[in-house]
């Protein structure tokens, strides 16, 4: 037998229960454009009666009705986990491509400003000079232009190490945001943990969470793995940077000097314990520039300008200067010493004209006095023309950069499309569509509506059996 | 598979995105003229525009190198010329003081007097000087090849110094010699047998039949020598012509070069203008007829 009023109750919990779906609909519809948001579902679950037998308690009722208690979050854990690692991908192949595209700015080729313009109008200057060798014009000119130069490859190389000063500086401060961000992983992952024991709903932190772990993937490359107590934890490159309620602390070590790179390289490390830590995303983007794409241009450029220095002074030395003095360097580091020589310290070493060794013909050969000869000018000239000299060396090098920095936006490009499909995937599990939503409100309001039926159904029924006893 | 209204916006979004940035790319292109503004724009594309660049400023560089060379091979050869018209005065003066056994001695003496004439106007010629060079002082770093005796004061040809060579570069591969000594078209001073010394001779020795007849045999030697560097220097200036037309040719053929890899086909890139930018409205069209309608739009 069942008991008068259980129907009562079964209306009852049938009119909370559809109100609770409708609550948590509602929630849905709000949060349709929240970033990170996972749809919720209420789980609906009927109540049956007790099913173990007893002597004297045997029960046949039907079912006392429906509960809503748990609110679940809809997500695919699968694709959580390739969000994670597709956005640290995308993340550092897009700072590599950031990266190549500054540098092809440093050279701004094919311009007729850039360092092969400049180189061949010192060439040609000294082509001028071997057509005219006794006048002070074509003299100043070399001297002009090939200032012009030095100044153009100093400027170049100033770029990359400004270039370079920027990704420590950013770096420096991603690994601060990192820091922060792990820390409130960890406070929430404690807040997560105590609301699952206390039984209350607790979804919307997860996401909450979930979204700083994607930031994490994406600036530092890290993975999340769930833990107890609906918690995760979080690791980059195998070091476990957020476990439960406890978040390890990085910083950035390493000379903030680019010439440093051999000895003390920039790199990322746990506070306690200096442990080094190999991070993807953003910072491996960044520091794959600073010690590999940055350096190696910075390379090209210092042994471009020492080889320039070394050919120019050779060919330079071999002839006398319009005063019959044989020629001196022509390029140094600035303190007199050939060999030092860098890009950022290259320095024309002669400022009088009189002293460019244009003249093959020494004074003695020339019968005692200097000659106004130039066959040297046209040997310098004619140094334009090698196949292996400087400028066939930066040439080469321009055109590596420019198929590297091709490679790197196409792959950046393709990178994107596969992200743009993970999160597309990610948002047809979870996110929120207002069809759905809409025929699951007309649902619950219908469902609400009959239970509403029921309730004054059963009341009509009571009536009638309390006037039966009339 | 279960799509939301999130998933169209963003799909779109990115359609929107990458079909904006073709139209910019494109635009880019049409407003700077350019295909390569960027080494990873084509990288072989860099490669040859970068090789032309070079060879079109070394090409200038031998342009400039013609017109000048041209210009101190025709100044060489007009100097040449003119004073060859002098020498054959001075030989036709020298003839007629030959066979002048009935001359006055004043007649004799006005021949001297003009031959001394012509010796110092010839060696105003021998002195002219090109950009600050005197056309046969060879490689000098003075301004004078004879000195006002008529001493040879330029560098190679004579004295056991060589002949050191102007020389104009006209191509990668060919240089030019555009100058003309003083010994070798006149004469070695060393040997006294130079233009300036016979008519020197020719002066002194009017009226000695004898030393004066050697004199014109000295004479025709050095007329032939001039006869032979003019023709020399002519030969050198038709070869400067020849590359100069060559030049022009080579500069045009680079210029094209450089066109075709770096300029923008006009009429294809504003076709393909034209249909991104159809594509872009058809795209922002079909995103605006997507996003708007839901269920919400049909329940009362």
């Amino acid at each position: 037998m069942t008991g008068t009023f259980s129907g009562l109750n079964t209306a009852r919990t049938a009119l909370w229960a559809q109100q609770r779906a409708m609550d948590v609909t509602g929630q849905n519809i709000a949060n349709i454009n929240t970033v990170g948001y996972s749809r919720q579902r209420a789980e609906l679950q009927s109540l049956g009666g007790t099913a173990v037998a007893a002597t004297y308690a045997v029960n046949n009722n039907v079912g006392e009705g429906v509960s809503a208690d748990k609110v679940t979050r809809i997500r695919d854990a699968f694709l959580e986990s390739r969000a994670q690692l597709e956005t640290a991908t995308t993340a550092s192949l897009t700072v590599a491509d950031t990266t190549l595209g500054q540098i092809e700015d440093a050279f701004r080729e094919p311009s007729d400003t850039g360092i092969q313009a400049q180189l061949s109008d010192m060439w040609n200057a000294w082509g001028d000079l071997h057509q005219n060798s006794t006048n002070p014009g074509p003299r100043s000119e070399v001297l002009e232009r090939t200032q012009t130069l030095v100044s153009g490859i100093r400027t170049t190389r100033a770029a990359l190490d400004q270039q370079w000063g920027s990704n420590f500086d950013g770096l420096q401060t991603l690994v601060q945001d990192v820091n922060a961000t792990a820390t409130s992983i960890a406070d929430l992952n404690d807040s997560i943990r105590r609301a699952t024991a206390a039984g209350l709903p607790s979804n919307e932190l997860a996401d909450k969470r979930d979204t700083l772990v994607l930031k994490l993937s994406e600036q530092i490359g890290a993975t999340a793995t769930p833990a107890d107590g609906g918690g995760v934890t979080v690791s980059v490159g195998g070091t476990t940077l957020v476990s439960g309620a406890s978040a390890l602390t990085l910083k950035m070590v390493g000379s903030s000097d680019p010439d440093d790179l051999g000895t003390n390289p920039p790199r990322i490390m746990t506070d306690p314990g200096s442990t080094l830590v190999r991070p993807g995303g953003t910072a491996e983007g960044q520091l794959t520039a600073m010690t590999a794409t940055i350096p190696q241009y910075r390379n090209a450029i210092d042994s471009m300008a020492k080889n320039l220095a070394l050919t120019l002074n050779t060919a330079h030395e071999a002839g006398y200067d319009q005063d019959g003095n044989q020629g001196g360097a022509l390029l140094d580091d600035g303190t007199g010493d050939p060999t030092k020589i860098t890009a950022a310290n290259l320095t024309l070493a002669v400022t009088d004209g009189r002293k460019l060794a244009a003249s093959t013909l020494s004074p003695a050969a020339a019968g005692g006095s200097p000659s106004g000869d130039s066959t040297n000018a046209d040997s310098i000239f004619q140094l334009s023309l090698s196949t292996t000299g400087t400028d066939a060396t930066y040439r080469k090098m321009i055109v590596g950069l420019g198929v590297q920095a091709q490679t790197a936006t196409s792959r950046v490009s393709s990178q994107s499309v596969i992200s743009a499909q993970v999160d597309a995937s990610r948002e047809s599990v979870s996110g929120v569509n207002i069809d759905e939503e809409m025929s699951n409100l007309l649902q619950y309001q219908h469902a609400y509506a009959a239970a509403g039926q029921l309730v004054s159904t059963i009341n009509d029924m009571l009536d009638t059996l309390i006037n039966m006893v009339r | 598979m279960r799509v939301t209204q999130r998933a169209v916006v963003l799909t779109s979004l990115q359609g929107l995105n990458s079909n904006l940035s073709a139209v910019s790319k494109l635009q880019q292109q049409l407003t700077s003229g350019t295909q390569i503004s960027r080494p990873s724009d084509s990288p072989t594309g860099t490669n040859t525009s970068l090789i032309t660049r070079q060879a079109i400023s070394g090409n200038g560089q031998y342009t400039r190198n013609i017109s000048d060379g041209q210009t101190f091979l025709d100044a060489t050869d007009s100097a040449l010329q003119d004073m060859l018209s002098q020498v054959r005065r001075v030989r036709d003066l020298t003839v007629q003081a030959l066979n002048g056994g009935a001359q006055s001695a004043q007649s004799q003496q006005a021949i001297a007097t003009e031959v001394a004439g012509i010796r110092e106007s010839m060696l105003g010629q021998a002195n002219q000087v090109v950009q600050g060079r005197p056309l046969f002082g060879g490689v000098t770093a003075g301004n004078k090849a004879y000195d006002a005796s008529g001493a040879y004061v330029g560098v190679g040809g004579t004295g056991g110094i060589a002949v050191q060579p102007l020389t104009r570069r006209v191509s990668p591969v060919e240089t030019i010699r555009v100058d003309l000594t003083g010994p070798e078209a006149f004469g070695d001073p060393a040997s006294g047998k130079d233009l300036f010394s016979v008519v020197n001779a020719v002066v002194a020795h009017v009226g000695d039949t004898a030393a004066l007849s050697d004199d014109l045999k000295d004479l025709d030697g050095v007329i032939n020598g001039m006869l032979a560097s003019a023709a020399d220097v002519g030969t050198r200036s038709a070869r400067m012509q020849t590359a100069g037309t060559v030049n022009t040719s080579t500069a045009l053929n680079l210029k094209t070069q450089l066109s075709d890899t770096e300029d923008i086909d006009l009429p294809k890139t504003i076709m393909e203008l034209q249909m991104q930018r159809n594509g872009y409205q058809a795209a922002l069209q079909a995103t605006a007829q997507v996003i708007q309608p839901t269920l919400l739009d049909f329940l009362k």
